[in-house]
């Protein structure tokens, strides 16, 4: 049975956290899909939380703690990756920026992620397409045309009956399932020391 | 081995006294920080090269200079010399120059700076940060190995005949060495030339500086300079001791806490054992050190940095002294232990005249190959490898 790596992003900061939940949905909607295809889906979830500080530190020293270290090569070595956030003061929370801007902004290429961000009202749904969607498409993910966003009442009575949660799960869980079966991201070897084909040691100019 | 001490030069507030040095307090410190290592016994004095406060140092030949006629013994040397933004023309004169007054006590380590705005206020574009070294480099080491040069690259007006003065002393240029943090192709551009490799090491996990270390290594071992094990390898460090550790901690530590560079990150215990920096007694010091040698081999230049973060320099003074006193004699006897015989030492101006001459003994001068026009030594064994 092939494997496939799926690295969970949570930026939720309370416990239990909604963001987890939403989350923990949409990774059990996407590894049912891959079951049926056949795959079996080996799943590692971060909660940005517990890493929260390391990430500062990342940021004032420039090199990530070893724990930190072990949460970037998790996600950046992924086949897929879920990644979802608070919306706060209309946009991802500064936590969930943070994670990636402190990792290789090349980490990321050709990875199949799908979004999801919760808040207290529908109202701020637009903040995933208008915020997350553009920050993965200048680190060349591939972001599946489905994000799910849940708000506080989408877990209650005040749910959206006619497009529900579950339903909007589903749909984007199969259009991730279908990127991560093909993904061959996992077994890649990077090698940090690969040199452009085009390198000379002397500039190219007035070579020997 | 050599040992010795890298000053970046920054004019930092103490943050136990609230007192900031002047500029001019900052540099007459560093150039008595300078004579005061010759003074203990270490070999190498290295200043960086900043052109935005809080940092000092802009002219590094300017300091050299007067430390040349100061000191006797001691190598002058940068850390770094910005190859990306300064003109190779004038680097390559530069230090011509400082090797005449320092009968040539002088090396220089080549980078590309860490202050981003410094590329367009000197005209260059940030992005082109890579090439820029190696087509800078590519310049300076023609302008240093040849009489005359005619050069047409991206960066530069182009030269005509031009012959840079004065030749470097006894047809010697200096050593050099190339600085890098993260980048694979500025330790590509070391192992190619032949020329050493110095790892700031300081800021980062030892992991990584194993990492480029070994790649260094096994270039220079491509390239057909020698073996890997006979790359010239320097590492950066960085301590601050007392005779207990407890009181060395407890000195250190505000100045860690709001340090430039790291201050109000990590804690002093978390940078302590995520990078090379130590903080504790001279026993803990010659420990940490000697175990860099199990990741990167045994190599040739240790540099610590001791006057940064608002140190005063009383206490700077202070450090050198047992730095001086009792880390590096003890280092020197356990470094040579199980060194083994054909790992060389770190080039100095007397063994490259003496290479040189012991090249030109083996084969006569053949002009086809510019030998006769006072080629320099990397340039000849480059020809001869």
């Amino acid at each position: 049975m092939a494997v496939r790596k799926l690295a969970v992003l949570s930026a939720g900061l309370s416990q239990p956290s909604s963001t987890r939940m939403l989350a923990d949905k949409l990774t059990s909607a996407t590894v049912s899909r891959l079951e049926e295809a056949g795959i079996e889906t080996e799943v590692t979830t971060i909660e940005l939380r517990d890493i929260a500080h390391d990430i500062m530190n990342n940021m004032l020293t420039g090199f990530p703690s070893p724990k930190l270290d072990a949460a970037i090569e998790t996600v950046t070595g992924a086949d897929g990756l879920i990644a979802v956030t608070p919306i706060f003061t209309t946009s991802y929370s500064g936590l969930f920026k943070s994670f990636f801007d402190v990792i290789d902004n090349r980490s990321l290429t050709d990875m199949p992620v799908l979004i999801g961000a919760t808040a207290g009202t529908a109202r701020h749904s637009l903040a995933l397409d208008y915020s997350l969607r553009p920050m993965f498409t200048y680190l060349h993910a591939v972001v599946v045309p489905t994000s799910v966003f849940a708000a506080s009442e989408d877990w209650g009575s005040g749910a959206d009956q006619i497009k529900t949660l579950p339903e909007r799960i589903e749909r984007a869980a199969g259009e991730l399932a279908g990127l991560v079966a093909v993904s061959d991201r996992s077994s890649r070897v990077d090698d940090p020391f690969a040199l452009d084909p085009s390198f000379s040691p002397t500039g190219g100019f007035q070579a020997d | 081995m050599q040992f010795g001490i890298f000053t970046v030069g920054d004019a930092t507030t103490d943050p136990t006294t609230g007192q900031t040095p002047t500029d001019a307090e900052r540099i007459k410190a560093m150039l008595t920080i300078g004579k005061h290592a010759e003074e203990v016994g270490l070999d190498v004095f290295a200043t960086g090269e900043h052109h935005n406060p809080p940092f000092v140092p802009s002219s590094p030949t300017t300091m050299l200079g007067y430390l040349a006629a100061q000191t006797e013994r001691i190598i002058l040397s940068t850390a770094t010399t910005l190859i990306t933004t300064s003109d190779p023309v004038k680097i390559a004169e530069d230090f011509a120059m400082l090797q005449v007054i320092a009968d040539g006590r002088v090396d220089l380590t080549l980078g590309r700076g860490n202050t981003g705005p410094v590329y367009p206020w000197f005209g260059q574009d940030i992005r082109q940060g890579i090439p820029l070294a190696l087509e800078n480099y590519a310049l300076l080491r023609r302008l240093w190995d040849e009489e005359f040069v005619d050069w047409n690259g991206k960066f530069r007006t182009p030269l005509q005949g031009f012959q840079s003065t004065p030749r470097p002393l006894d047809g010697v240029p200096p050593f050099v060495w190339h600085g890098s943090i993260r980048s694979p192709e500025i330790a590509e551009q070391a192992a190619f030339y032949g020329d050493g490799f110095f790892s700031n090491h300081i800021f980062w996990p030892p992991e990584h500086t194993a990492k480029m270390v070994a790649y260094y290594r096994q270039r220079f071992e491509h390239y057909g300079h020698g073996t890997a094990a006979q790359a010239i390898v320097g590492l950066g460090g960085q301590v601050f001791m007392r005779k207990n550790s407890q009181d060395a901690v407890a000195e250190f530590r505000p100045y860690f806490d709001n340090a430039p560079v790291y201050g109000h990150g990590p804690s002093l215990e978390d940078f302590t054992s995520q990078t090379p920096l130590t903080v504790g007694s001279p026993q803990e010091v010659i420990d940490r050190t000697l175990g860099f040698r199990d990741y990167v081999g045994d190599y040739q230049r240790q540099l610590w940095l001791v006057d940064h973060a608002g140190l005063p320099l009383k206490t700077v003074l202070e450090q050198l002294d047992i730095l001086g006193g009792e880390v590096v004699p003890v280092l020197r006897k356990e470094f040579a232990m199980n060194r083994p015989a054909d790992v060389p030492d770190a080039p100095t101006h007397a063994s490259l005249v003496a290479a040189a001459g012991a090249r030109e003994d083996a084969q006569p001068a053949d002009p086809a190959t510019g030998a006769a026009f006072g080629l320099g030594a990397a340039s000849a064994a480059r020809k001869g490898a």
